[in-house]
């Protein structure tokens, strides 16, 4: 198999199954947002360190800058855009809008997805336990309070 | 109404947590093309060849250009000191040599890597001590015939970009008086913004005009940039704005715009730009590395002479806005404490590294890093407390500054001091073994430059706001000017629709750079909603018969005071107006005036008055590990001014961003420079903050109503980062009892001083 050469993938992405050709050096963060055009998951430094194109696949957070969308053939791919029901927020966003965890947004959406993964396999975590969690995620405007405050209080189902 | 002063949700924040947000780099249209800079591989070099046809021939490419091919006339903010391309010699690694556009970015980017250069390497100037050394190389050798803005000439002289100087009097003579002189070198390093979203630039020529969509802080200086690099009128240029992931002051200047321009317009077809992670860290405008020197005239009373200040700041290869803000030194000695006379000298100087540029709070964190680690150098000398010494120094209301103008409201500061001392008793902290506790106190300002809004009544009874302000996340604009703008008519904040930027359908405006938004622009927003609503009240007076005086709007209905049935809806008054005398819409505008003072004493600033100053102090308690050196803090406790809150919860995410960037700043972020050249080159070695990082931060806002704000607002983005270094150093210095002057504080440079 030549570097160049499309290699045909079979994946769920937010539940729904796909058949998508890509190539061989696609990242799964190029093939998200150029061939299926799910644009919420966002390119930071793609070098896997700032966070802000985290995906889930299998329910464990990744950096899909860095994720060879070939070998995610077979897996169950979760982005940003499976989050919220229709209009309906899921409990995590609305505690970001609740506690202004949001400034510029750029990496709303990683933070969101490594703290889904968080919430899924911990229900119940402690600020150090969603500090420790989001040691991939990188944001420069918030100083990150915001962001322990919301998902400790989405975890408790705390309506603000 | 009570929308002003209430923590109202963002308006873009429902679309930032599902993604829908658009922001620059997410655009697309249709038939676009993506073009990719070669940018210089060395520090300093002269280009001997540059040969692009094998590029050129690659797939896919539809254009290359050089600084050959296209208009290359060194332009800038305020010398005119940068081309597009470097063509002759190279100044800095990064600076780009050539642009090449094709089908794909990938494609691009492989025509690139086929561009034929040569480079006689040359030894960079790499620092400003080396700029400064009598024989240095100059990094411009054609420096005199470099233009400046407006013609306006400040003193300049080969590697020296700009020189400010103030002496006030005779200040060597004040010196031989003194006592004792406490002296000190402060080193800070550069400081990169870190935004997350790169930069980018989406250009279309169409019919003799270009369009370019941004995600930029400022767009009107985007299209004023553009015009002056194209050579064509202002109104040739539309800039249209998106959602900016971070600037922090990086997307402040032109950044790909004019290669993404020209190509479009080469081309006739759109072209996307997005810099690359290894491009952002080479081109980004950190905050300058700095050297301030003080020389302090003390008296063993503790009174201060007079104090010798001087400030030497790395520019870069080019002065971007500098020239105006090397001014700043100015305002921050001798304003807060009282210091007897003064002469504060900066010079702003080439090297052949990355152009620096604005970081929230330009040249103030070092600036006061070094005043308040110069005064518990004093105190320390003095065998004095080092709270209790400040609050003695500390001015009165009527204070001069060194440009004249007058300090009419420092007894806030004095305040401060109290609200601090009262959420952590001075003599309470830092107490044990390798515990410390610091404090520092700063003004900072609300940058005055203008801004326009026009509201308008929609006939459904909401408002648009028409505005060219950005909000690059601190919420100034969607939650800032809405919240103003409802308060102001009598309506919910959701019932306010913001436009985002664009050059063609709103009035000028300065951008997000400053803490300004909220206090300029807001005011405008305040005219024009008070403009707005004299018109419906006038309507609705006619439509129910009644005094216009006894016209009351709540809650988006009107009704006639004390007579609740008496009651019209504001969607009816809208639409009756709109086909009755027309639609009903107002503009304001407003700019800072500059406050009096002497301009004899200001030669040479393009920036002489400190409008709408913020009153600040921070305190901090630091331990220190004896065995890894790093400093953990333990306490961190602000008192600041903000005139008026408009929404808690968005002051208090500029109060903890800030202090997160001030922290990294002071304790763990890296830029080092090397021959020229960055050492951290990946995003993750910048050391950056994370989310364990974080102290507890607690925080009294103090509210002393601005009369020229809207609802007395001035700025509050800023002043969060400027004291952090200073209150940290000064703990730190405290806990290990030896004086930490340089920053970054990082664990090696503790142990080095412990192991003394």
């Amino acid at each position: 198999m030549t570097i160049n050469q499309p290699v045909s993938i079979t994946c769920t992405v937010n539940g729904k199954a796909h058949a998508i050709e890509v190539g061989a050096g696609e990242t799964l963060l190029q093939t998200l947002r150029h061939r299926l055009w799910l644009t919420g998951t966002k390119e930071g430094c793609l070098e896997g360190e700032c966070g802000a194109c985290t995906v889930l696949i299998d329910g464990v957070p990744v950096d899909s800058c860095i994720q060879s969308a070939a070998a995610v053939d077979g897996r169950e791919i979760r982005t940003i855009e499976y989050l919220s029901n229709g209009d309906r927020l899921s409990p995590l966003q609305q505690a970001f809008l609740d506690h202004a965890a949001v400034q510029c947004g750029f990496c709303i959406p990683g933070m969101l997805m490594t703290l889904t993964a968080l919430l899924e396999h911990q229900p119940t975590p402690s600020r150090g336990d969603v500090e420790t969690a989001l040691a991939g995620n990188t944001c420069r405007c918030t100083g990150y309070r915001q962001m322990v405050d919301a998902a400790v209080a989405a975890a408790r189902g705390d309506q603000a | 109404m009570n929308v002003v002063g209430s923590s109202v949700q963002r308006s873009d924040g429902a679309a930032k947590v599902r993604g829908e947000a658009v922001f620059g780099v997410d655009l697309t249209v249709q038939g676009m093309l993506h073009a990719r800079l070669l940018r210089a591989p060395v520090a300093a070099g002269n280009i001997r060849h540059i040969d692009t046809k094998a590029a050129a021939a690659s797939e896919g490419v539809r254009d290359v250009v050089t600084g050959a091919e296209v208009r290359n006339d060194r332009t800038g903010v305020a010398v005119f000191d940068n081309p597009l391309f470097a063509t002759d010699y190279i100044s800095y690694e990064g600076e780009p040599i050539a642009a090449v556009v094709a089908d794909t970015p990938e494609l691009a980017e492989a025509a690139i890597r086929k561009i034929e250069l040569k480079i006689e390497e040359v030894t960079p100037v790499a620092t400003p001590e080396q700029a400064l050394a009598p024989n240095s190389r100059l990094v411009h050798p054609s420096w005199g015939e470099f233009g400046t803005v407006g013609g306006i000439d400040f003193n300049r002289d080969g590697n020296i970009v700009a020189e400010i100087l103030s002496d006030q009097d005779d200040v060597d003579a004040v010196f031989e008086r003194a006592d004792r002189v406490i002296e000190g070198v402060y080193r800070t390093p550069r400081q990169y913004q870190a935004y997350l979203e790169p930069k980018m630039a989406l250009a279309t020529y169409e019919a003799g005009r270009y369009t370019v969509q941004v995600s930029h802080q400022y767009p009107f200086r985007v299209r004023d940039r553009l015009a002056q690099v194209l050579d064509v009128p202002k109104s040739a240029i539309r800039i249209v704005g998106h959602h900016i992931g971070g600037g922090f002051g990086a997307k402040l200047d032109l950044g790909l715009e004019p290669y993404a321009a020209i190509l479009a317009r080469r081309t006739r077809r759109p072209v996307k730009m997005v810099n690359n992670a290894e491009e952002e860290r080479l081109t980004a405008p950190c905050r300058e590395n700095a050297t301030v020197k003080i020389r302090s005239a003390v008296m063993n009373d503790g009174t201060i002479l007079a104090q010798d200040v001087d400030v030497v700041f790395d520019s870069g290869a080019y002065a971007n806005n500098h020239p105006a803000t090397a001014s700043i030194p100015m305002f921050m000695y001798g304003s807060i404490y009282r210091v007897g006379t003064a002469r504060i000298r900066n010079r702003l100087v080439y090297t052949n590294t990355a152009p620096t540029g604005a970081f929230r709070g330009v040249s103030g964190p070092y600036l006061v890093f070094a005043a308040e680690r110069n005064m518990d150098q004093i105190a320390n000398a003095l065998g004095r407390d080092r709270r209790e010494y400040r609050l003695a120094m500390l001015a009165e209301d009527g204070h001069k500054m060194l440009n004249g103008q007058t300090l009419e409201e420092l007894s806030i500061l004095h305040q401060a001091f109290g609200l601090v001392e009262a959420q952590a008793p001075w003599a309470e902290q830092g107490k044990g073994k390798l515990r410390g506790v610091g404090m520092a106190a700063a003004i900072w300002l609300t940058n005055p430059q203008p801004g326009q809004a026009t509201v308008k009544l929609n006939e459904d009874g909401t408002l648009t706001v028409v505005t060219a302000a950005t909000d690059s996340g601190s919420g100034a604009v969607f939650t800032g000017l809405r919240q103003i703008a409802a308060e102001g008519l009598g309506i919910p904040a959701d019932q306010v629709i913001i436009t985002m930027p664009d050059t063609d359908a709103a009035g000028f405006d300065a951008g997000s750079q400053g803490s300004r938004t909220t206090h300029v622009t807001g005011r405008a927003v305040l005219d024009a909603t008070a403009e707005v609503r004299e018109k419906v009240v006038e309507k609705a007076a006619a439509m129910l018969e009644a005094a216009k005086e006894d016209i009351v709007i709540e809650d988006g209905a009107v009704h006639v005071a004390g007579v609740p049935e008496m009651s019209i809806n504001l969607a009816d008054v809208a639409m009756a107006a709109t086909f009755s005398n027309g639609p009903i819409a107002a503009t304001g505008s407003y700019t800072t005036p500059p406050p009096p003072h002497d301009p004899s004493r200001t030669k040479g600033m393009l920036f002489s008055t400190w409008p709408t100053p913020t009153y600040h102090v921070h305190l901090a308690e630091v331990t220190v590990d004896p065995v890894t050196g790093r400093v953990t803090v333990e306490r961190y406790v602000i008192a600041q001014e903000v005139g008026r809150t408009i929404n808690p919860d968005a002051v208090k995410g500029q109060v903890l961003g800030g202090v997160a960037q001030g922290l990294g700043y002071t304790l763990w972020e890296r830029v080092d420079i090397e021959a020229g050249r960055y050492v951290q080159r990946n995003f993750e070695s910048h050391g950056l903050p994370l989310a364990s990082d974080m102290p507890d931060v607690e925080f009294v806002l103090m509210e002393h109503p601005e009369a020229a704000g809207p609802y007395g607002a001035k700025g509050i983005a800023e002043p969060s980062i400027i004291p952090v270094a200073a209150a940290i150093a000064n703990a730190v210095s405290d806990a290990i009892g030896a004086p930490i002057d340089d920053i970054p504080i990082t664990p090696e440079a503790v142990l080095d001083v412990l192991g003394r």
